[in-house]
Parts: structure tokens; sequence; C-alpha cells
């Protein structure tokens, strides 16, 4: 499958700048979901790649072949839209179809290939009906299916889910993940929504203001995060941030803020490089357990506000002196609120960030 | 179960519109099939035997026979007729083509200038066509003309006969022209209003998808500003169909188009009511049957299941 690098890629509307540079490179037969915030650049990436949008400088790469002064038509690529982009005025066979009669194939090969496709995304007996008799899943398979005709080696998908209900988008995620593996393709995914990303991708790259933060697996990206942001994107419930200062006591290195005082593993101590200064401490709220016995320096006090009953788990917004910690727990865990209770940390879930440059430490 | 009745006023009020707006029709259809005798004759002419004579007498310059009931045929509506067909169909394409392509450039096309190039479109729409005439009459007879010594010019001349140097007065194309720029203001608005609703996002697909500039804009824009286009067809070819007052000075005897005639025919010879209801009759056949079959385009909801929203 062709393979596609971004090189030094910047994007200027005017004078404002919203892409800095992105370097990035795919490897084959890759699933990359560009993450991030609104407005931080990821769509702008791919309608780029697509050639939907002009590139300032810097350069992309299918195959090492620059293609960014390249129309759409000539780069060939299949995407799909985040509001479906259907023609409405053909039906889902001529939808499907389109770009294959652009390309005047025989019609005989259209049509096996129309049914072919059809039976993927499991549209076979609405091959006659138009867009607006579809519903919202239905449509989102057409737009699939469009894309899949085409039969090109790099799949693009803006935002392809986010216009579907919640429990629609949880079904659709898991056909997307069913699909990618029985297509060889290379595809780059778009989204906000971090749950996508960490389900579907190979390599996950998180996008923050106009710059890449951090790219990598998504179990690294989880565990190590490069930065607070990347730290506190990924994740469900995010992380939380306490202020703390490093401080040396008995050999062993604390992080210690209003109202509580971890010891660091000596591992990670060592690797912090440095016995003082202000920092900012990172633990996931996963990473809390409710512990009545932990010692001191492997715990901290929280006052229960309020409890999200979500099920199994239950998410509690507590506070810490100052500071609003979330912890997500098993329901079971009695637990009442206005109380104040005791949690562990474990202590490899201690994230370290120089509290400035927010970069892990 | 409540039963809800209207006032009889309502009913009453009804009746009285559609009898306006129906009655002048039926009269003229019915007068159209007097002799000149019954419909003078006021109350005694309710009675009569219907005839096609004022048809015949209509039509005289195209049927294949002569009519009995005379022996010169002084009137030469057959082929008035075709010239406000030949002008107004023509001029009702031309207008659309350049219309829809003006509008899509104005609507999808960043260049400099454009905002105002789009006000100004429907500035030139504010001009009166009367304070149009004087000019355009001067032009078309005097500027815009090829000398008959010239090839183009000896050519024309040799093969359609006729004096003087070939100007654009007196032609079809003159007429369409004029007809063109007068109407192109306003299908260009409208047609922005509906390009505007094509959703960008279809457009970009299409371009993925493989499509050209030119491939977006006949497959997919086109087909989704149809109902646009019909309404815009309509608009044109009624004005087209009935404009007199540009006709009348651009024309010559064989150009002529139907408003012009019926109205000469008035003036003419002593008033014959039957023959002009007759004209009257057939003058409404087109637009009617034009009007019906491009409303047909008119559908609602076309960009429906495009895109979410």
């Amino acid at each position: 499958m062709p393979q596609i690098r971004l090189e030094n890629l910047v994007k200027k509307y005017g004078a404002v700048e919203v892409l800095h540079g992105i370097d990035l490179e795919m490897a084959n037969n890759e699933f990359t979901v560009l993450v991030g915030p609104s407005g931080c650049g990821k769509s702008t990436t791919l309608r780029m790649i697509a050639g939907l949008e002009s590139v300032s400088s810097g350069e992309i790469y299918i195959d090492d072949r620059p293609i960014s002064h390249l129309e759409p038509k000539e780069r060939g690529l299949a995407m799909v839209f985040q509001d479906y982009a259907l023609y409405p005025h053909m039906d889902v066979a001529q939808n499907i179809s389109f770009a294959l009669r652009l390309q005047k194939r025989p019609k005989a090969e259209i049509a096996a290939k129309v049914r072919e496709v059809a039976e993927i995304v499991g549209l076979t007996d609405f091959l006659q009906r138009k867009p607006a008799a579809l519903s919202g899943g239905q449509r989102q398979r057409v737009a699939m299916a469009r894309a899949l005709a085409k039969d090109s080696g790099i799949f693009l998908f803006d935002e392809p889910l986010s216009n579907l209900d919640a429990k629609l988008r949880g079904q659709m995620r898991a056909e997307l993940a069913l699909m990618r593996q029985k297509l060889a393709k290379n595809m780059i995914y778009v989204t906000h929504d971090q749950i996508e990303a960490m389900t579907l991708a190979d390599r996950i790259v998180v996008m923050h203001g106009g710059d890449i933060q951090q790219q990598g697996a998504p179990e690294e990206l989880f565990k190590k995060p490069a930065n607070k942001f990347v730290a506190g994107f990924l994740g469900s419930p995010p992380m939380n941030f306490m202020d703390a200062e490093l401080q040396q006591e008995n050999d062993r290195l604390y992080a210690k803020g209003h109202g509580f005082a971890f010891a660091l593993p000596e591992q990670k101590a060592k690797t912090l490089g440095k016995t003082e200064g202000k920092v900012t401490v990172g633990i996931r709220p996963s990473d809390l357990n409710y512990d009545d016995t932990a010692p001191e320096g492997a715990g901290l006090n929280l006052n229960v506000r309020v409890a999200e009953y979500v099920g199994a788990q239950s998410v509690l917004m507590c506070a810490c002196e100052t500071s609003d910690v979330t912890v997500e727990l098993k329901s079971e865990t009695p637990i009442a609120l206005g109380k104040t209770l005791r949690f562990a940390v474990r202590p490899e879930g201690i994230h370290v960030f120089d509290r400035t440059s927010e970069v892990a430490l | 179960m409540q039963q809800e009745r209207l006032n009889p006023a309502f009913y009453a009020l009804l009746a009285t519109l559609i009898f306006m707006s129906v009655g002048p029709i039926a009269l003229m259809l019915i007068n159209s099939f007097k002799l000149d005798v019954d419909i003078i004759s006021g109350t005694s002419g309710l009675l009569f035997l219907p005839t096609i004579r004022n048809y015949e007498t209509a039509l005289c310059d195209i049927l294949w026979y002569t009519p009995e009931h005379m022996d010169y045929c002084a009137l030469k509506f057959g082929g008035a007729m075709i010239n406000s067909l030949i002008i107004a169909l023509i001029s009702t394409a031309l207008t659309l083509v350049i219309g829809c392509m003006a509008a899509y450039a104005l609507v999808r096309f960043r260049f400099m200038g454009r905002d105002s190039a789009s006000l100004t479109t429907l500035m030139v729409r504010m001009v009166p066509p009367a304070v149009l005439l004087v000019p355009v009459f001067g032009l078309w007879n005097n500027d815009f003309c090829i000398s008959k010594q010239s090839w183009l010019g000896e050519i024309i001349r040799e093969s359609f006969g006729g004096r003087g140097d070939v100007c654009l007065a007196g032609t079809h194309s003159g007429i369409i022209l004029i007809y063109v720029a007068m109407n192109l203001p306003f299908v260009i608005w409208i047609l922005q209003s509906f390009i505007v609703q094509v959703p960008r996002s279809l457009e970009e697909a299409a371009k993925v998808d493989g499509a050209g500039p030119f491939q977006v804009f006949f497959k997919i824009v086109l087909p989704l500003i149809k109902p646009g286009l019909a309404a815009a067809a309509i608009f044109t070819f009624r004005i087209a169909w009935n404009e007199y007052l540009l006709a009348s000075a651009l024309s010559d005897r064989d150009t002529k188009t139907v408003p012009i005639l019926i109205v000469n025919n008035m003036s003419e010879f002593n008033v014959e009511w039957g023959v002009i209801m007759a004209t009257g009759m057939l003058l409404a056949i087109p637009p009617i049957i034009f009007t019906l079959l491009a409303s047909r385009q008119i559908i609602a909801g076309m960009t429906a299941g495009a895109v979410k929203g």
C-alpha cells in the first residue's frame, strides 16, 4: 500500500499560522488516528493530504512522490466525510459507483464492485434508495461504501462517527474495527473523541495548537505521556493534576503538596535527575484505590463531594484541600458523601511534569 | 367528533376570487369562437354558433389551405408565433447557461471584487427597460453593424437578401441579446441562493472521487439546483414572451413577436375582436405548456439526505 509522509507541513490562513510544521510518517497498513481538541489542526492536516486545502509550505509524499501540487483527483485517495456528503440526487448504487463511473470502467465491473462493497457494509437491500430515505447509520455506511469502492490504498476519515448518536457510534466503531482487520489499507482517521482514538488506532497522533504533541501506540501514550496535555487528553475520566514540590527525605524523593505527600518509586526518582523544584503531579483516577490502611507517603485523604454512579464503576469528585481530585472505583465500595476517606496511590501511576514547560519528567 | 364549519362568507370570497381570475379567460375563450357580430351584439350573443373562423384568420399564413371567408392573408400571426418562440426559447436557454455559471463563480470562487460584482448584477436590474431603449436602438442600428462590403456582410446579404449594412436591429439576435442582458441579473441572483445551499462537502467529495471542476459543476451542482433553474426558466421565458417595448423598437417586419402583432392588429384595421381573442388564446398556450413542463422540476428538498443537519 502507498505510504504517506508529511514533511514540515505548514498551513497559513493569511497571517495566521494554524499548522506549525508537521512531520509524520505512517507505516504500511497502519491505522493512524489524529486526535486533538477542536481547532488543533487535525482536520486541516487531513484535508491537506486529500488536496482540499492548499499547502502553505512543506511537502506531502506518497511513496516518496511529492503530491502537494496535485489536484484531489490525481492523488487517488478515498475519503469519508464528517457529514457523509452523499449525492442526494443519486441512489445508493449510483453514490457508490460515482468514482468508478467517472473513470469510465466497464458497466459489468462497476455492477460487480457495487454488489461486493454493498455486501461488506450491509447495504445490499438498499441499493435503489435515495440517501433521504436512509437512516443516519445507513448513510454513514453508504459513505464508507463509496470510499471502499474506489480501491484506493489510502483511506481518509474526517470524524466519520461524530454525527451519530452515542449507541450507533459505539456500534459503528466496532464495525470499523472489524472492517479494519479485513482490509489491508493505510488509514488516517481524524477525531476529537479520545475513546475512538484509543480503540481504533495502531498509532495515535495527539495534536494541539497546530503541533504534534506526541505520537505512538495507544498504550505507550497512555502510560508514558510526553507532556501534561497528552496526559490530560487521553483517558477518561481525565488525569488529576496537583501542584507539588520535590523534596529529599530519608533517602527517598517525595512529592509534597497541600494535604498530600507521595514517595516516588526509586526508579522514577533516578530518572527524574533532580531532587528539588516545583512540579505538577498527575495521577489517573483509576490509579487511586480505596484503602484505609495506606501508610504515610503512599496515600492521601480525600473528601468525597459528588458521586457519579455509572454502573459497575463510580466516579467520585473529591477535594484534597485546595485541589480537585477525581477517583474511579468499583461501585460496591462503601462510600458516603461528605466523608473523608483514605486512598492509596499506585506508585507506577504517579506522573511528574515540569510546572512551567509542562513536559513529563 | 366536532365538525368544524367554515364561514359561508369564506366560500363567497373564494367564489368571487375564482370568478375574477377565470372569468376574463373564459370570456376570451368564448368570444374567440364567435363572429364579430355576435360579440358586439350584447345579450343576444349569448346564444351563438361556434366557429373556428377567427382561428383560421389568425393562422392563415401557416394553414395549408386558404379559408373560405377570406381572399387575402394580411395577418402574419403564425410567423410572429415562430419568432416569439425562437426569441423566447433561445434567450431563456442562453440566460440559464450563462446565469448558472456566473452564479456558481460568484458563490464559490474567491476573487477580487466578488461581493461588489454580486451586488451590481442586481443594480442593472433597477434600470427600467425604457431607459435602455434609446441607446440600445441607436447602437443596434448604427454601431453594431457589419459593413455590406465586408466578406461576412456580403455572404449574409447574398443569402438572406435585404439592403444596407447588416445590423443587429431587426434581427432575432438583436432582440435575444437584449433579453439575455435584461434577465441575467435576476437569474444570477436567484441561482446564487440555490447554489449556496449545495453543501460544500458534496463538491469536495466529488473532487476526491475523481471529478474535475466541470464534472463537479455538471454532475453535482447542476442537478441539485434544478428547482432554481426551473424557476428561473419560467421567469425568463415569461418575460421574453410578453415583452413589448423593446421588441417593438428592435424588430422589423420579419422578426415581429406576437405581442406586437396583436397591438398592430388593433390599430391597423378596424378592431376585429374575434381575431384578437383568438390570437390572445393562442398567445397564452406556449407559456402555459412551458410553465407546466418546467414546474415539474420544482421538487422540494432536493438536497435532503446529503449531509447531516
